[in-house]
């Protein structure tokens, strides 16, 4: 927010210098913002993204800044907004942290719905409070602060709303440009995402051609942030073990049938991707899809072992514990928890539990791969010359 | 391990519960407080069923809850589990497992939401199977559907729907007075009296309304003198109670989780009981507002579907028309009651208030409003203090009371106190908020002083003219709310003034 008196000229687009905090659910949207943006006219070398979380980057910039106790994940948005904000060597000039309502999720039209959780949705206002609450930062840099309502899972609306919460911050900005960056920006995100579901399917077949475990991750997507998730999967790949996050496995027609082909016929579930038969409620995103993964996890037999993370106070995970742990052990793989995660890595005990897992996959993950394939239907497409 | 894929996991799906079982099975619900709970039990037996009203939760459930139930649930989850399986177990002992799984069934308020409202199922799911009560059937009424799986046993129909609907607006109004009236009673204890020989009488108007058709019942409950008449009735029950409305004390808005805002007893540390205790003036949650707040959420869709998608506008007239309706109904039985109790705020200035700080869409909680109320209630003066409830590990009360944050920078002088509440941390939370309490009551008295001053009177002369006029000492005697002073005293002082020509 500038003075009033004197608004300086809007910088050209091009020109334009926006800062978006890594945060949340960004980490699975980040390239319908940079699709959208881009479309706009904004130089990708203009984005910029906040550096992974970390407790430095706490310490240096978003000390005294928190108005709230609560989940590690929305606490830490605070120095990702204070290093835009006062950490930048080129100044910004708009801070765009977007309000995501819900998310466009490959379950979108098989679960109830596909919100955020409300602490995600509702972390920009409860984190600007910080920044505004004595005077306000943002103004006193120079910076535009930006955060539009968006509901991502509903493209007819979306053009509507980022046109009305960009508008002061894109100079001449109309709603049909919006409309055809907003189409960009999804067509980046599918894009993005069918890229990486095709790398896992590569990983997929490998192991089932060489009969090779694998591991799958099972947490929320900013889980995969360094100072959230902790890098927990990076320490288990360094044992050789190809790694797979739920949020990008393979979702092809065929490899569905033969996942979920069975439950679908006896009725269980509607579609591949109904999750009624564990979750009834399926009204948040991440929430549905780590169900999802459990179950698709509980059904691929390469993938001999799911490590699970979740944020210390995280009440979307909490009632998930125990159904997600049974998905996955009824069907004999194995099942490790990293619960409690919070700003400072474990290290000590990551070490023992990443020796502990390597240690159970090194002695039954022929065995747990063998007992699930002879539990699957057969014709699996990973294997098409079995 | 595993070795089939039939063997996989799957949710808890309770039997269904029929409708030739409606004579012999009991449903049972709660979590409310117990003047809507006995006006909920009239409109359920009314319409052919048994209910019965969980005991008010306890400090023991609560310990149930976290037990049977994965850790780190918010503390309202842990007090409605742990209560459904205490009285269970209960029950289990004297008639068996067998029986309680036929003679209940437990009906609660979910809600189609992303915090765990909408997923108590599985804390409830998990808590019964770890007490060996899977085979019980528990059914959750999200805020837009029944459970599909019920079966054909509560046939949630329109006149059933209504009769709560407006036990909810009976219960709110009487709740509202009651809470005016106590604090100021001369015989002790007479506003309790009043108020369960009230909501009795309350529980036999709902118990005898007349049966109805589907398509009669709107047009009856909107145009009838029924219920206006129950509550003049009321409010004559109410004007025995003789008052001394000079006591100075300040006044306290309860906001908060919907859960905790409602229910009186240790879930929320009996807070209503224990602010009255400590000499304040309590100016309760009102159902009736969430409700319109969630009518208000609901209808946004609309708004911002307007000009997007086919007939958007059109629903939106209809919503509005609805919503306008709503308010109508409760102010008409308000008017019955004298308009005694608190009015009901707009939502659109809620949400005009509260838009600097808590975007209107963000839900999952009570969203903006309870930014919308504390400033409603700052800007005219309808509190000295607001008290918000934050259940302990909520998800949306943490990002609105943090919102609040914004709020207090701008304006310092709003006396906020915002209690985490663990369930069994009472302490600390009721200290923080006596800390606040004592500064309200310093300004409560500061404006009753000021108020003296302006009007030059003195506290002599005012109980000297109440003295001469009987008819104010009464409960039901109504004093105006002009925007100038919180207070009730202070409040009495102006209205005094006001007829004596000062
Ligand atoms: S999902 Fe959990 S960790 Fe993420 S913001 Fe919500 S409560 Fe926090
Ligand atoms: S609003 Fe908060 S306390 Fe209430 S159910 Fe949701 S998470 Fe729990």
């Amino acid at each position: 927010m500038r003075s009033a008196g004197s608004p300086p000229p809007p910088s050209p687009r091009n020109k334009l210098r926006i800062g978006i905090p890594r945060v949340l659910n960004l980490w699975n949207t980040h390239q319908f913002w940079m699709g959208f943006l881009t479309s706009l006219g904004v130089d990708p070398r203009n984005v910029v993204f906040s550096s992974d979380t970390s407790e430095e980057q706490g310490r240096q910039f978003g000390k005294g800044r928190g108005t709230v106790d609560c989940c590690y994940p929305v606490k830490c948005i605070s120095g990702h907004y204070g290093e835009l904000v006062f950490g930048q060597k080129q100044k910004l000039d708009v801070l765009l942290s977007p309000m995501i309502y819900n998310l466009p999720s490959f379950l979108s039209g098989h679960v109830a719905k596909t919100l955020t959780c409300p602490r995600v949705m509702a972390a920009p206002e409860n984190i600007k409070a910080g920044f505004i609450k004595e005077q306000d930062a943002f103004a006193e840099a120079g910076i535009k602060y930006v955060s539009p309502f968006v509901s991502l899972d509903e493209p007819r609306l979306v053009p509507k709303q980022l046109f009305a919460g960009m508008r002061e911050a894109i100079p001449g900005l109309t709603y049909e440009e919006t409309a055809t960056a907003a189409d960009a920006g999804f067509r980046a995100l599918r894009e993005f995402s069918d890229r990486l579901r095709k790398k896992s399917r590569e990983v997929l077949e490998w192991c089932a051609r060489e009969d090779r475990a694998c591991l799958m991750v099972i947490a929320r997507p900013y889980h995969m942030d360094p100072g959230i998730g902790h890098e927990i999967e990076v320490d288990l790949q360094a044992y050789g073990y190809p790694i797979l996050w739920m949020q990008y496995f393979p979702i092809d027609a065929d490899l569905m049938d033969w996942a979920f082909g069975e439950d679908i016929r006896a009725g269980h579930i509607k579609s591949a991707f109904d999750i009624r038969d564990v979750w009834p409620s399926s009204y948040s995103s991440n929430t549905n899809e780590i169900l999802w993964g459990a179950k698709v996890a509980a059904r691929i037999p390469w993938i001999a072992c799911v490590i699970r993370m979740s944020s210390y106070e995280c009440g979307m995970d909490q009632p998930t514990y125990t159904p997600v742990q049974q998905i996955v052990e009824r069907s004999g793989t194995l099942f490790f928890s990293f619960q409690d995660l919070d700003s400072t890595k474990p290290s000590g005990s990551v070490k023992i539990r990443v020796e502990t897992i390597t240690h159970y996959l090194e002695k039954y993950a022929a065995a747990i791969i063998s007992r699930k394939k002879a539990a699957a239907p057969p014709g699996c497409p990973l294997r098409p010359a079995a | 391990m595993a070795t089939v894929a039939t063997d996989h996991y799957r949710a808890y799906a309770p039997r269904p519960f029929t409708r030739a079982e409606r004579d012999s099975t009991t449903i049972l619900f709660g979590g409310l407080h117990w003047r809507i709970e006995r006006i909920l039990q009239a409109v359920l037996e009314s319409s052919g069923y048994r209910a019965q009203i969980l005991p008010v939760a306890t400090k023991e459930d609560l310990l149930t809850g976290r037990e049977t139930a994965d850790i780190g649930q918010c503390c309202p989850t842990s007090f409605t589990t742990g209560n459904l399986v205490n009285f269970l177990k209960k029950e289990s002992t004297g008639i068996g497992v067998e029986e309680v799984n036929k003679k209940y069934v437990y009906l609660t308020a979910g809600s189609c939401g992303a915090c765990r409202f909408g997923q108590y199922h599985a804390s409830y799911e998990l808590a019964l199977r770890n007490t060996g009560l899977e085979k019980f059937r528990m059914f959750l009424m999200a805020q837009d559907n029944l459970d599909q799986n019920m079966g054909d046993g509560l046939d949630l129909n329109l006149p059933m729907t209504l009769g709560c609907l407006w036990g909810i607006f009976c219960t709110d109004l009487v709740q509202d007075l009651e809470y005016q009236v106590r604090p100021y009673e001369v015989l002790p204890g007479q506003t309790e009296a009043v108020v369960k020989e009230s909501i009795e009488y309350l529980y036999q108007v709902f118990r005898n309304r007349p049966a109805m058709s589907t398509k009669r019942s709107v047009l009856w409950h909107l145009t009838t003198p029924y219920f206006a008449r129950a509550l003049r009735e009321v409010r004559r029950k109410f004007s025995a109670i003789e008052v001394d409305r000079l006591r100075v004390k300040p006044k306290v808005k309860i906001t908060g989780e919907f859960y905790l805002q409602t229910v009186e007893g240790d879930p929320n540390y009996n807070i209503h009981r224990w602010l009255e205790a400590e000499g304040a003036e309590v100016y309760p949650a009102a159902i009736t507002i969430w409700m319109d707040y969630l009518l208000r959420i609901g209808l946004q869709r609309f708004e911002d579907y307007s000009g997007i998608e086919k007939h958007a506008r059109l629903k939106l007239a209809l919503g509005r028309l609805a919503q306008g309706t709503y308010r109508l109904t409760v102010n008409r039985l308000r008017r019955a009651m004298g308009n005694l109790p608190h009015e009901t705020p707009s939502q659109f200035e809620l949400r005009r208030l509260a838009a600097p700080y808590f975007h209107r869409n963000l839900d999952g909680g009570e969203g903006d409003m309870l930014v919308g109320k504390t400033l409603w209630s700052y800007h005219k003066k309808k509190a000295h203090m607001i008290c918000e409830l934050s259940p302990y590990s909520c998800m949306p009360n943490t990002m609105s009371i943090g919102a609040m944050a914004g709020v207090v920078g701008r304006y310092p002088e709003i006396l906020y106190a915002p209690l985490e509440i663990k369930g069994d941390a009472e302490v600390h939370a009721l200290s923080r908020c006596q800390m606040i309490l004592t500064e309200a009551k310093k300004r409560a008295q500061r404006e009753f002083d000021d108020t003296l001053q302006r009007t030059r009177l003195t506290e002599a002369e005012v109980r000297a003219y109440l003295q001469a006029h009987p008819e104010m000492r009464k409960a039901t005697y109504l004093i105006p709310h002009d925007g100038t002073a919180a207070g009730t005293a202070a409040k009495l002082v102006l209205h005094v003034a006001k007829r004596m020509g000062r």
